[in-house]
């Protein structure tokens, strides 16, 4: 059996394709909510911090108070806004890199892992941006991140990273082969 | 869709695997790259126009930190970008493009520019070792202006060469 040209694009499995497109989807949406709900979300976010000041340090003296809540209301709205770029990007490095580990990776079993782990990674990692967000208001900005960095950005961000590398690694070795 | 050349491909993948490993390394070691901007800076008084006086001092090195950390958060964000962008792009010259030449040259201009990220590298070393003022100049006129223009002349000629193949086309 001849194997597939691989001048030709091959097209990556659909559920990783579909993963890409509603990743895209969702930061497409997440970015025009910041825009048209930003008010409502910096006013719940705050009334959340206030019932819990323990959390967030405040002192009851409104100028100290006030500072420590900007500062986490601009975290806040980093989280959103990273989650908008990252789901963006990582949507479109999704596509580009499993079409090309599925049309230059030979070995089945290197290709279906290093597609997996591409899709799972670049889906799951922009949400720890989103539950960043979610967990200022309730438990601060270090305890917050602690948490998105240990259940969301390092799980799946490291996914990426080793997925990347080795489709490098196999792409590199097979250009080093032909030349 | 035809797949644009091998070392294109692998351009644009090495681009998106160092911007990935890029944001990790910046998220987790935060206090070591501020603390060796830092250092740096105390190395090259003279490059930063440090002073002697603390205040002033320690003003001008936050600036510094600052662009450095810029540059490094640029790499991250322009590689994410500019890898899949290269890729695609590269598909679309394999794919439309018929005149082998202008086919070629695509793709030779589109590998370069997919480079352009690395230029913020060079950005946030040099704003350390040569000041901020110098050390953005250096970057900018030798490293991101020459790899930017490629990127941007390989996508305005891909366009050309786009409508120019159409246009053949008609007339056959």
């Amino acid at each position: 059996m001849t194997p597939p040209p691989t001048d030709v694009w091959r097209r990556p499995p659909l559920p990783t394709l579909v993963a890409a497109i509603l990743l895209i989807a969702c930061a497409e949406v997440g970015g025009a909510s910041m825009a048209k709900f930003k008010l409502e979300l910096a006013r719940g976010a705050r009334a959340i911090m206030l019932a819990r000041p323990a959390v967030h340090g405040l002192v009851g003296v409104r100028d100290v108070d006030e500072q420590i809540i900007d500062e986490a209301l601009v975290k806040f709205d980093a989280g959103l806004r990273l989650f908008h770029l990252h789901a963006e990007g990582m949507g479109l490095v999704i596509i580009a890199t499993t079409m090309t580990a599925a049309t230059l990776v030979q070995s089945g079993g290197a290709r279906r892992a290093i597609i997996l782990l591409l899709t799972v990674g670049g889906a799951g990692y922009p949400f720890g941006y989103l539950l960043w967000s979610a967990l200022i208001p309730y438990y601060g900005i270090q305890t917050g991140k602690a948490v998105a960095e240990w259940a969301v950005w390092i799980p799946f961000g490291g996914a990426t990273i080793v997925a990347a590398w080795w489709l490098v690694v196999l792409v590199g070795a097979r250009l080093v082969r032909r030349a | 869709m035809r797949r644009p050349p091998l070392v294109v491909v692998f351009l644009g993948l090495v681009i998106i695997a160092l911007g990935e490993t890029a944001g990790a390394l910046m998220s987790q070691l935060r206090p070591q790259l501020a603390s060796y901007a830092r250092a740096r800076v105390a190395a090259n008084p003279q490059a930063h126009g440090l002073a002697g006086s603390p205040e002033y001092d320690a003003e001008v090195a936050a600036r510094a930190v600052y662009a450095a950390e810029a540059g490094l958060s640029f790499f991250h964000t322009h590689a994410q970008g500019l890898g899949p962008l290269v890729i695609f792009a590269g598909t679309v010259a394999a794919s439309t493009v018929r005149w082998r030449v202008g086919r070629g040259a695509v793709a030779a201009l589109l590998g370069l520019g997919a480079l352009f990220p690395l230029g913020y590298l060079a950005y946030s070393l040099a704003v350390l070792e040569w000041g901020r003022e110098a050390g953005i100049e250096m970057a900018e006129r030798y490293v991101l202006t020459p790899l930017g223009s490629a990127a941007i002349v390989g996508l305005v000629a891909l366009a050309v060469l786009m409508v120019a193949g159409r246009g053949r086309d008609r007339d056959a």
